[in-house]
């Protein structure tokens, strides 16, 4: 499990994490999302032990991870901007991390090299960009750590290589029980990937939830009354939202939805749909809830 | 086979849930069959092993899915009923429609009769069976 406690990071006067606290629990696959500046690479270097915290802790199974070896051959990280050894092709870089993790898998490293259709002795100074993310991706799929964190690796990835990928991920979690962080700005690209998702924005953590919930916890229920009426109608319902047209109202509820439909339908409707939220709408309604306009931070 | 839309408001682990009674009902998953493990729908299916494992919990706790440490997950004895017990409460929506069909005037026979066509069909579909 990796644990964030009371984390603030500080360039000069620029605050880039203020007092972050999270939890990651084993096996999880932990999307992080956030506009440009939100802290996502920062919160990565700090739990792959780049960046020294400073105020607060980051632990690894219960252990810092700054300047511990024993807890960061653990941990592998792809960040944003790659970098190889110059001149260098991939059996050289597998070498390279052969020698630094004793995990290292030189028969996955084959396995990769073969699935991907990547020269393992071409200079990668000559791949194309989306060719070097893979090289790195299959470098620290390789590597087979228990922590593997990916800095908008995916965004780089042609929709075949990011199912390989995925799969590589997912067959991980099985085994082994891996712990994944990916980070992104799109939020549909951590919907169907997966477990956990967290929102940063200006440093912080402003929500954070179980994809799943999240999708059923809300809902939209359109509805209409031959009498007239207004938002008071729905007292004892959690609305989100609330919009009414003439004699059709559009609510974001939260809550059970049976229990909700049960209670507008004793209220004999005219008409009454139930719709479920896209991610993207739970995000924007949860957003406002806590006072942020959406457009602010996406 | 299990179809998951990813891009679905639906949530995943609900698809999952669905598809899987669906087989059971259909009978292409037998009673006591053992149901493919949750690495191997994962690789098939391309979905987070925890979204599934997700789903697998929540069957086992409907009693339509009896989970057996060690040796997998198996479909229940009395999968079938469980699941149909489940459905009881969809009449309600039934009632509602047949009240908006009322509403909209239609003749009362001709709902009737839609109703008695579908379990018809769904009878003659079990015996070729």
């Amino acid at each position: 499990m990796i644990s964030a406690k009371n984390v603030t990071m500080k360039f000069d006067d620029f605050v880039a994490l203020n007092q972050l606290n999270c939890d990651i629990p084993d096996s999880c696959i932990y999307g992080l999302v956030g506009s440009n500046g939100a802290g996502k690479s920062t919160f990565l270097r700090l739990i792959s032990g780049v960046y020294r915290p400073y105020e607060g802790t980051i632990t690894a199974d219960g252990e810092p991870v700054w300047e511990n070896p024993k807890v960061k051959s653990r941990i592998m990280y792809v960040p944003d901007e790659l970098y190889f050894l110059p001149q260098s092709d991939m059996n050289t870089m597998a070498r390279l991390y052969a020698a630094v993790y004793d995990s290292f898998s030189t028969e996955r490293f084959r396995e990769l090299t073969a699935t991907f259709g990547l020269k393992p002795d071409a200079n990668i100074g000559t791949f194309s960009k989306g060719m070097k993310r893979q090289a790195a991706t299959i470098l620290a799929l390789s590597v087979m750590p228990k922590y593997l964190f990916f800095d908008e690796t995916f965004d780089g990835l042609d929709p075949v290589m990011r199912n390989l990928v995925k799969q590589v991920i997912y067959s991980d979690v099985c085994e082994r029980g891996t712990t994944t962080i990916i980070t992104s700005h799109s939020l549909r690209e951590l919907e169907d990937t997966c477990d956990q998702l967290a929102l940063l924005h200006k440093g912080g953590i402003v929500f954070e939830s179980d994809i799943q919930n999240l999708k059923t916890a809300l809902f939209k229920v359109q509805v209409a009354f031959a009498d007239t009426f207004g938002k008071e109608r729905f007292e004892g319902i959690e609305t989100l939202s609330y919009a009414q047209t003439g004699s059709v109202a559009t609510l974001i509820v939260r809550g059970d939805r049976d229990t909700v439909t049960g209670q507008i339908r004793a209220m004999q409707p005219l008409l009454l749909d139930v719709l479920p939220l896209n991610l993207e709408e739970v995000f924007i309604y949860e957003m406002e809830a806590l006072g942020y306009a959406f457009k602010d931070i996406m | 086979m299990l179809v998951i839309d990813k891009f679905s408001r639906k949530p995943i682990y609900e698809q999952i849930i669905e598809g899987i009674e669906r087989e059971i009902l259909t009978g292409i998953l037998a009673e006591r069959e053992q149901l493919p493990s949750i690495r191997e729908l994962s690789l098939k299916l391309s979905i987070n092993p925890n979204t599934i494992q997700k789903a697998f919990i929540e069957l086992d706790r409907a009693g339509v899915i009896v989970t057996s440490q060690g040796r997998g997950c198996f479909v229940a004895a009395d999968a079938r009923m469980r699941i149909r017990e489940k459905f009881i409460p969809k009449i309600a929506e039934i009632a509602a429609l047949a009240a908006e069909l009322a509403g909209a005037g239609v003749d009362e026979d001709a709902v009737l009769d839609a109703v008695r066509e579908a379990y018809a069909n769904h009878e003659r579909k079990e015996t070729k069976l």
